[in-house]
């Protein structure tokens, strides 16, 4: 029984003394703390945020990107730090960065922490729909010392959505079916950004509230939705025409829903729709563009 | 052909896998995907206006990571065979009784949750993963404690099924999430391995360690009761006793290194039958060698993982199992045939 005791003890007393050595670090790691300035290294985890960068006119400064930072075409020259998924914390702290952005969400939050844990200077944006876009531009500008080119791209940004929204009011809303892979079937839900882009562009989504953000839908679906418009964003770039010819082949065998019927399925840049960008306008424009063939305005 | 096992032997064999396994995280920290001059990184660091990234990788990336790939690998390695020992099934590893989906669901809920603070330096995945571990191995116990005396067959099928149901609730899960989350899951589920903050390590340095010292104490019951519980019993083991220790033990660490990388498959299996095939089932050997050899065996896996296909990385959890397993079925052959040629 004895030796149980021992073993209990000694554990105890070890997380003590870790304890202990870890608040006299702690200490010592506040005080040194770096000096805010307008940064001149910036790391950017996520492809939106170099896109980002580059629109603010920060491209000397960026340092660093990760692998699928692939627009602009310079962008992926810059030294690679990881995947967006998983950035490599040894090849960002290799660029010495003054500063690095990312994503708030899980995978690159902990990332984020780690930098920070070693005195990184670090930016998170937390964008889930357009307003959040803006608001994220804003921030960044502001910290990285170009409010002007920020506040100019906000401006610009809102000033052609709103023109988009004159061009669409009072027309009808066609209902689109948004799919985001085929087999199994999954298509975009309302509580999407998507589904954002979507209504900005003037339509409305063709499937109802669901529980799923992306839900998988059977054939019942598909005939019960209506859909007059079908949008596949196209993921690689080059295959846009075979990607539509498969698409029409996979859509055939449903010919009464009305999208199938009038021939109206479309696929386009799933770069352009698939992350918030300062191309925003672009993939809202290629949206309005697919629900009504002639160009809005005219 | 059975030689007795000697203290000495022991002894001996322990110490040399010790240095292995110092000689290896020597070697593994002058690996990377960054190259590191070690003069430029030991003249030392922490002067903030200059930084000095030689160091920094080295000490606040690297060595931290080295050090959580050791904890994990060894309690993994150990919790499997104590598992392996007491349920007497050569198919169980550390996640057999629903640890590893129960961690995943507290893992995934945290993720939803969108829970962000920290605690001790720890995130909500681990802390959630942490309980849901604890708590789906507590569920399991009771349930098999209700199947009988010796309630082995009642609690790996409370466990299998626990775990066909949770990794149901997992899957819905993620088909409802943001696609954002459910990477962060699926990172989380293959092993995710990242350095942690000092005091955590020390923390959870200490606590395998004592788990396995505790497992240690009872590795001569283990060895009872590998001969089955009715044995056990005649020969003067309190077996009951036995098997609250090891479960409780062997769930804890298997907890503590689930919520440090997430669920990292492989080690907990093969190590243990590795270690059994080369140097016999005696567990007072089997358990701290296990450790040792389970140890050395993640930290290469995740050493590769971080460079194979740099800058990028791969979960740790594929590369053991790609690595392991070839490697176990060499051992097995080559093995089996020697102790069925001399019997």
């Amino acid at each position: 029984m004895r030796k149980w005791w021992l073993l209990l003890v000694s554990l105890a007393l070890w997380n003590i003394l870790g304890y202990s050595l870890a608040q006299t670090s702690r200490v010592a790691a506040t005080d040194a703390t770096p000096a805010a300035a307008t940064p001149t290294r910036i790391v950017s985890l996520a492809p939106n945020l170099t896109e980002l960068l580059y629109a603010l006119g920060l491209e000397e400064a960026l340092a660093g990107v990760t692998l699928d930072s692939d627009y602009p075409a310079a962008a992926a020259a810059k030294p690679q730090v990881g995947t967006f998924w998983q950035p490599n914390i040894e090849a960002v702290v290799a660029l010495k960065p003054d500063l690095v952005v990312a994503l708030d969400f899980q995978q690159q939050q902990s990332v984020v922490q780690r930098l920070e844990r070693l005195g990184y200077r670090c930016l998170m944006a937390d964008i889930w729909t357009v307003d959040d876009f803006m608001r994220a531009v804003g921030t960044m500008g502001q910290a990285t010392g170009r409010q002007p080119q920020a506040e100019a791209l906000v401006a610009r940004l809102r000033g052609d959505i709103q023109r988009l929204q004159n061009a669409i009011a009072g027309r009808t809303r066609p209902r689109v079916l948004w799919v985001v892979q085929r087999e199994p079937l999954r298509v975009a839900g309302r509580d999407t950004f998507v589904n954002e882009l979507i209504e900005l562009a003037g339509g409305e989504n063709a499937i109802g509230p669901t529980l799923h953000k992306y839900p998988p839908i059977g054939a019942e679906q598909v005939i019960a939705c209506g859909a007059e418009v079908i949008i596949e964003p196209a993921m690689v770039e080059s295959d846009f025409a075979r990607q539509r010819e498969t698409a029409l082949a996979y859509w055939s065998r449903w010919p009464h829903v009305p999208a199938v019927a009038a021939g109206r399925i479309y696929v386009i840049d799933g770069d352009l729709v698939s992350r918030l960008s300062p191309r925003l306008y672009q993939g809202l424009e290629t949206i309005a563009q697919c629900l009504r063939p002639e160009p809005p305005g005219e | 052909m059975h030689r007795t096992l000697s203290p000495r032997t022991l002894l001996i064999r322990v110490a040399s896998a010790a240095v292995v396994l110092v000689a290896v995280m020597l070697a593994c920290a002058l690996v990377g995907t960054e190259r590191v001059s070690f003069v430029n990184a030991l003249s030392g660091g922490s002067d903030p206006a200059s930084p000095n990234p030689d160091f920094e990788i080295l000490m606040h990336v690297r060595v931290p990571r080295i050090i959580l790939a050791a904890i994990v690998g060894a309690a993994l390695a150990g919790a499997g065979v104590t598992f392996q020992a007491v349920l007497r099934n050569p198919l169980a590893d550390p996640y057999i009784l629903g640890i590893s989906s129960g961690a995943g669901l507290g893992a995934i809920l945290a993720v939803i949750g969108g829970l962000n603070w920290t605690l001790f330096g720890r995130s909500p995945i681990a802390a959630f993963a942490f309980a849901g571990a604890l708590g789906t191995v507590w569920l399991v116990w009771v349930v098999g404690r209700v199947t009988g005396k010796f309630h082995v067959t009642g609690l790996l099928l409370a466990g299998v099924v626990v775990n066909a149901c949770f990794s149901a609730v997992i899957m819905f899960l993620t088909s409802i999430a943001r696609s954002q989350e459910v990477h962060a899951t699926i990172f989380w589920l293959m092993g995710n391995m990242a350095e942690e903050e000092f005091f955590v390590l020390w923390v959870s340095g200490g606590s395998v360690l004592a788990g396995l010292v505790a497992l240690f104490f009872i590795s001569p019951q283990l060895n009872a009761l590998s001969f089955g519980p009715a044995e056990a019993q005649s020969m003067g083991v309190n077996v009951r006793r036995t098997q609250v220790v090891a479960f409780a033990v062997a769930a804890f660490i298997t907890a503590v290194a689930v919520s440090l990388s997430g669920l990292i498959g492989f080690v907990g299996l093969i190590v243990p039958h590795a270690v059994r095939l080369v140097f016999g089932p005696d567990h007072r050997q089997l358990l701290p060698l296990s450790s040792l050899v389970g140890a050395v065996f993640l930290l290469l896996a995740d050493t590769l993982a971080r460079v194979v296909v740099a800058p990028a990385q791969l979960p740790v959890g594929v590369v053991t199992a790609m690595l392991g397993g070839p490697f176990f079925l060499v051992l097995l052959m080559r093995y089996n045939r020697k102790v069925c040629r001399l019997t």
